[in-house]
């Protein structure tokens, strides 16, 4: 076992070409806390990022992205480089705990309140730290461009707001049906504008 | 009313995490056996991960500090140990393991009612053996041991039967033509889960009050013939409950639901308070 570790801190220390974070996350899986703060050091700001759009509140924002990292250490060895990038598995790690924080913090809320306190948050968003990525954001804006309204609105609501589909159709007064729909075909649009592979 | 013809187009909704705990858990049982359905999952996610990434906010210094040192205390998850294995065994391997994980809230219900009844019939194994050991000395205990068999006999069966239904509610869930169909009024919920090919449905409730005092809830197949009943049910303490459909599922247009004198009636004797149509 030995020199396989060595190997491996190795790919992380020196070489010509920076390890990829999929090297990162596959020498985290064999227990490398080396490569795992590299892995830290690189995705933190975008995880964070999410984490903090979504969740809003600085301090459980600190707790999610906290989580989603010591999950990402323990469940290291289920990614799976042939079905996505080690950046995709960790920002959909990131939004599913993130909205699974917003879920249980707003269970007990009464959906009106809800609502309306969230358009309260959406208010004072920019307040945050957040650094747009410049090409990436321009990117992205103009694959939203060519989406229709309905489904910009239906995938922004969803992604950004954490709100479930249901409250999405609520939301647009539009039918659940129509909203699944919509989620979908967007989602598809976007992909071929920006050429996303799995 | 709301429908929900085709789980084959809840893959937008469910890579931007917008499907409720329990429709998510259902979709998840979907994923584990509709290759189509995950490759798109993937690629949509991927998607999703560039809406992400159109912005960055670095997390507070310490913050590092503190998750280097958590994982210092958590043990991380092993490969899963199939090395002999062929490609397709593994393969076929992990997509069991993912229904299983991935069972929808329903099947999770019953899992749970098995894992409670397999404790008790574990404690009652446990004090049958004790009290076998006292009866060799005190014959009294006797009739307590013979109390004890009975219901431990009763406890088995039950535990079995729930094993059998879970089995059966997990088939019909990863079914690749699994349609869900659903009806709210409220906050109530029936939920019909249908696989054409098998010939087979599940039923189930969230949100239900207990029926009305030596009552129970009923369901039916409604066909162009008539209703025939297709089991009944009482909702547990959290209003929820999960029943496979008995009769010919070919012809039914609708599952209908009343309140019948327990045990059930042969015909309908109300009109139903509950209608989900299946096509």
């Amino acid at each position: 076992m030995v020199p396989e570790v060595r190997r491996l801190r190795s790919v992380v220390d020196t070489g010509p070409v920076p390890p990829s974070d999929e090297d990162l996350l596959l020498a985290t899986a064999r227990g490398d806390q080396q490569a795992f703060a590299a892995f830290y050091d690189r995705l933190s700001p975008l995880v964070h990022g999410v984490v903090r759009r979504v969740v809003r509140d600085p301090a459980q924002s600190e707790e999610v992205s906290q989580e989603v990292f010591v999950e990402i250490w323990r469940t290291a060895v289920r990614f799976d480089a042939d079905r996505g990038t080690a950046r995709t598995w960790a920002l959909t790690m990131a939004h599913r705990r993130a909205i699974d924080r917003v879920r249980s913090e707003q269970a007990a809320r009464d959906r009106t309140q809800r609502v309306v306190d969230s358009e309260h948050a959406r208010a004072y968003d920019e307040v945050s730290e957040r650094v747009e990525v410049g090409f990436e954001h321009d990117q992205v804006r103009t694959a939203l461009g060519t989406l229709t309204d309905l489904q910009r609105e239906a995938v922004q609501l969803a992604y950004y707001q954490g709100y479930t589909y249901r409250e999405v159709a609520e939301l647009l007064d539009t039918p659940l049906g129509t909203i699944k729909t919509r989620m979908r075909d967007g989602l598809i649009r976007l992909r071929d504008a920006l050429g996303v592979s799995a | 009313m709301s429908e929900q013809p085709d789980l084959h187009t809840l893959t937008g909704a469910y890579a931007v995490d917008a499907l409720p705990d329990d429709e998510r858990a259902l979709f998840e049982a979907h994923l584990a056996v509709c290759a189509a359905c995950a490759q798109e999952v993937h690629e949509l996610q991927a998607t999703a991960a560039r809406l992400g990434a159109t912005s960055v906010t670095a997390p507070p210094p310490h913050l590092r500090a503190q998750v280097l040192a958590r994982i210092d205390t958590v043990r991380q998850e092993r490969p899963p140990a199939t090395p002999a294995e062929s490609d397709e065994l593994a393969a076929r391997r992990a997509s069991r393991r993912r229904v299983t994980t991935g069972l929808g809230a329903a099947a999770a219900v019953l899992l749970i009612a098995v894992a409670g009844l397999s404790a008790m019939v574990i404690e009652l194994r446990a004090q049958v053996g004790e009290l076998e050991v006292v009866a060799a000395q005190a014959e009294q205990a006797g009739a307590q041991v013979t109390a004890l068999t009975d219901r431990l006999a009763e406890l088995e069966a039950r535990e079995q039967d729930v094993i059998v239904t879970t089995s059966a509610v997990t088939d019909v869930l990863a079914a690749p033509d699994a349609r869900t169909v659903l009806v709210e009024h409220d906050d109530v919920v029936g939920r019909v889960v249908a696989s054409p090919n098998r010939g087979e449905a599940v039923f189930v409730a969230d949100g239900w009050e207990p029926a009305p005092h030596e009552h129970t809830y009923e369901l039916w197949l409604i066909s162009d013939d008539g209703a025939v009943p297709a089991g009944l049910f009482d909702p547990d303490e959290r209003g929820r409950a999960t029943r496979v459909l008995t009769g010919d599922m070919s012809a039914a247009r609708a599952v209908g639901i009343t309140i019948e004198p327990e045990g059930g009636s042969p015909t309908p004797s109300d009109d139903p308070i509950m209608v989900l149509e299946l096509s």
